[in-house]
């Protein structure tokens, strides 16, 4: 049990002493997931725009394949973006693997589905006048999109910080694509599991603290944000 | 009217379904520049989806819509911002009331004159910009919100302002703003209206035409009253149903014992004495409303008849002759050969 | 227009993404290692690395996992270089044609631990005695069971010692995890396992030089542990660092890789052997 309070004396020391080890997996850790973000988010958003805002034929067999998608294990992403950029696979010229875009790439694929499925039910739940108001105030098919997007900004918003969540604490795409090298592809989670299997409980429980900070202050600024585009 | 001038719509066999039920059929209609057309008829009766239509919101199933000559679809550049539709309840969207008004302005390439626009706009439906524009969107009542929605359009200067409902749930004085905003459309850029609306100074004393819709089916020029079924054998010929009071409506023998039939309130005779005439119908009903018809002087009366409302139109000086007023009993005497069915085909 | 781009916050969030994108290390030569848990728990690596990088201009990395996963990255050309303690499957992975110029560079031996009370009274005793006192006993016995180094080495002494291989009886415990989880796994449950000393000296230090479980038997000879370095054949992966490779490997084997190999220490005790030599 006392490793529990050695880790949050040993997390506030590893802050405050601005420990390079860890700012390193910080800084993996924050570009990965970002980048990550960035690269779901733009090709996220106008599908899930187009899975809520239009009826078809098959649209709620496609909803429960995104609803699948919601749970696809990490470790399954992991070896799939494994087996394509390894050096033996298809996309192995990009050298890929054991890189922080790599990770970015396979942490790309598990928020995906979340964005999607969110901005998905956020579009939906749209009232249906919304559409008629743009488009009787002249909007073209690409108008609709980005004004039907920003009304929805708030439920978004909370599309990113979920699918944020999920691919900022995920460790196997990160232990899988990105080998867990010091200094280059260590990530938060990965630190924090190598610092289990090592047996070095405090210090995993620091760095889970840690990460859990970084999620704070990654939340507390977007909801700075929400505040600025109401 | 200007019957010098192309038709601002030319409808042809417009259909549109929603899920196998088909909710508007139209033929054929013309609507001149500058008319002002009213649309009349129960809810569900297709009103709103010819809004959609002639707004361009909506695709029909099948059919063709002329814009000034030339078909035009959705997302058709030449429609857009010139053909505006105010849907029955308005969304505003999360900015402020000026944004609001000017989004139709800026996705058009805002001009210079942007700001003025919006203000005008404004205040043609009698919101004071310094007041209103910077207002958020939830700081609004309901009849403002409406107004604000209407400004919108206006600010647009556009040739077609269709309007569902526009007075249908907000305060009288807003309703009069709205009322006089968009006449002032119409003399000022000679923008066509198209209004659906249930409220009779609306379609009697602003619009040149009014058009009754029921059940999917558009009865250009005139007021009608309407009979759904289902109907009965009634002899050699005829049908009949029976209304909750017990009187009986008699048709001419249809096709179809569940369609509805209707009958032009120019053959409704009303009187305060029964007339014992033959074969025609005689009903007992109550006097419910009346109102001048601007444009032609006559009057149209309603008379509650059992669960039906019917609608005649009657020379004011029958009116002055029989004196009837609201809550009097009046008897509705009609031929049942005057009675037709709509086809439903 | 969608003000999207009009908030001064948005506009620097966006700055603050960009700038961690410009976070890729420059191009340096890097030569690209798997390795072992036990070379990186121990620390030896990070000992080792920013030396030979001075010596060498070479940037190292290295992903530090079982001997099973580190030989499949190798087979699938995703490394230049190996540092690994199996020999048996080592020589198949050369003879298989996925690795060339097979270097020793070193040892160290593994060592069976237990708790100190000792329930099947192995102390003393040789590996092959101490394996069949604690069948007969029937006491908690935890394996890596992932295919590494150290577990291939575990299954050798089982099959030496004779009987059946262990697999699903109870008090088999398999971890499926690293040598320092393992030996927690035994120190829960009051169990033996068998380790690399490396990575025991590493562990009692953690326990401040009292550690529960304690060394029971050792210094026989079949508890020796090869590490040896592998380059992967540049023949079958032609973007493979062969060079580079050549270089670490040569480093390793040679005067000032040895030199530095025997002078790491920890709680003052040497954790490895050079013996490129023999």
């Amino acid at each position: 049990m006392e490793f529990l309070l050695d880790g949050f004396v040993q997390a506030i020391i590893l802050l405050v002493h601005l420990d390079p080890e860890t700012y390193s997996a910080i800084r993996a850790t924050l570009w990965s997931s970002s980048a990550a973000m960035a690269v779901s988010l733009v090709l996220g958003l106008p599908a899930g725009f187009w899975l809520g805002y239009h009826n078809f034929y098959g649209k709620h067999a496609l909803r429960t394949v995104v609803d699948t998608l919601l749970s696809l294990p990490t470790v399954l992403v992991g070896l799939i973006v494994y087996a394509f950029i390894s050096r033996q696979g298809p996309l192995g010229e990009m050298g890929l693997l054991f890189t922080l875009p790599g990770i970015a790439v396979g942490q790309a694929i598990l928020a995906w589905p979340v964005v999607v499925a969110l901005t998905a039910t956020a579009v939906e739940s749209m009232d249906r006048q919304l559409s008629i108001t743009l488009r009787s105030l002249g909007a073209d098919r690409r108008q609709l999109l980005l004004s039907t997007l920003w009304e929805a900004r708030f439920g978004i918003l909370a599309a990113g910080v979920t699918a944020y969540g999920r691919v900022m604490t995920e460790v196997g795409i990160s232990m899988m694509v990105g080998g867990n090298i010091k200094w280059a592809t260590r990530t938060m989670t990965t630190a924090i599991a190598l610092e289990t299997n090592k047996g070095m409980f405090a210090t995993g429980v620091a760095l889970g603290l840690v990460l859990l900070a970084i999620a704070f202050a990654v939340n507390v600024s977007l909801s700075f944000l929400r505040r600025q585009v109401r | 009217m200007s019957s010098g001038k192309p038709p601002i719509f030319r409808i042809e066999a417009l259909q549109q379904h929603y899920g196998g039920r088909r909710a508007l059929f139209v033929p054929h209609l013309e609507i001149a520049p500058g008319a002002i057309v009213g649309l009349m008829g129960p809810n569900g009766s297709g009103k709103s989806t010819l809004l959609r239509l002639l707004g361009f919101i909506e695709k029909p199933s099948s059919g063709l819509i002329h814009f000034k000559g030339r078909t035009a679809a959705p997302f058709d550049p030449r429609i857009r911002s010139r053909v505006t539709l105010l849907p029955q309840d308005p969304y505003l969207m999360n900015r402020s009331v000026f944004d609001n008004v000017a989004y139709g302005i800026k996705l058009r390439g805002a001009g210079s004159d942007s700001v003025q626009r919006v203000h005008r706009a404004l205040a043609a439906v009698g919101l004071a910009p310094a007041q209103f524009a910077r207002r958020p969107w939830f700081a609004l009542s309901g009849g403002e919100a409406q107004r604000v929605a209407l400004a919108a359009r206006l600010a647009l200067e556009p040739e077609v302002l269709l309007m569902d409902e526009p007075t249908a749930s907000v305060d009288a004085e807003s309703a009069e703003r709205i009322r006089r905003a968009a006449l002032a459309a119409r003399d000022q850029w000679g923008t066509t209206l198209i209004v659906a609306s249930h409220d009779w100074s609306w379609l009697f004393e602003v619009c040149d035409a009014v058009w009754h819709l029921y059940a999917g089916t558009v009865f250009p020029a005139g007021t009608r009253t309407f009979f759904p079924g289902p109907w009965e054998q009634a002899g050699e010929g005829a049908w009949r149903r029976r209304l909750a009071d017990g009187q009986w409506l008699i048709a001419p023998a249809g096709t179809d014992p569940s369609a509805p039939a209707y009958i032009e309130s120019q053959k409704l005779i009303l009187s305060r004495a029964p007339m014992v005439e033959g074969s025609r119908v005689v009903l007992k009903g109550t006097v419910l409303r009346q109102a001048l018809i601007r444009r032609t002087g006559k009057v149209v009366v309603t008379v509650g008849i059992g669960e039906l409302t019917l609608t005649a139109v009657l020379a004011p000086e029958t009116l002055r002759n029989e004196g009837m007023a609201p809550g009097d009993g009046i008897f509705v005497t009609y031929a049942p050969e005057d009675v037709s069915w709509i086809d439903s085909s | 227009m969608t003000p999207l781009f009009r908030k001064p916050v948005i506009f620097a969030f966006c700055a603050c993404l960009i700038l961690f994108s410009s976070g890729i290390a420059g191009a340096q030569q890097t030569l690209m290692m798997a390795t072992t848990t036990s070379t990186d728990d121990t620390g030896l690596l990070d000992y080792l690395m920013p030396l030979f990088t001075k010596d060498s201009g070479i940037d190292l990395k290295w992903t530090a996992t079982g001997t099973g996963k580190a030989l499949k990255l190798g087979e699938n050309c995703d490394v230049d270089v190996l540092l690994v303690h199996a020999p048996p499957a080592e020589k198949k992975f050369v003879e298989d044609g996925f690795g060339i110029n097979r270097r020793q560079v070193m040892y160290n031996d593994f060592v069976l631990i237990g708790p100190a009370g000792d329930p099947a009274a192995i102390k003393g005793k040789t590996v092959k005695e101490a394996l069949a006192a604690i069948r007969a006993k029937q006491s908690v016995f935890t394996s890596r069971g992932d295919k590494s180094g150290t577990h291939q080495q575990e299954l050798a002494l089982w099959k030496a010692a004779g009987g059946p291989m262990p697999e699903k009886e109870p008090w088999y415990v398999q971890t499926g995890q690293g040598m320092l989880a393992t030996i927690n796994v035994a120190a829960e449950r009051n169990g033996y396992t068998m380790t690399d000393r490396g990575t025991f000296i590493k562990y009692e230090a953690d326990h401040k030089g009292n550690p529960p479980l304690k060394i029971l038997v050792e210094g026989d000879q079949v508890l020796l542990n090869q590490y040896s370095v592998i380059t992967v054949n540049p023949a079958r992966c032609p973007k493979v660092k062969a060079d580079l490779a050549e270089t670490f490997s040569k480093w390793m084997a040679g005067e000032r890789g040895q030199q530095l190999i025997a002078g790491f220490k920890l709680l003052d005790k040497q954790l490895f052997t050079p013996n490129a030599n023999e």
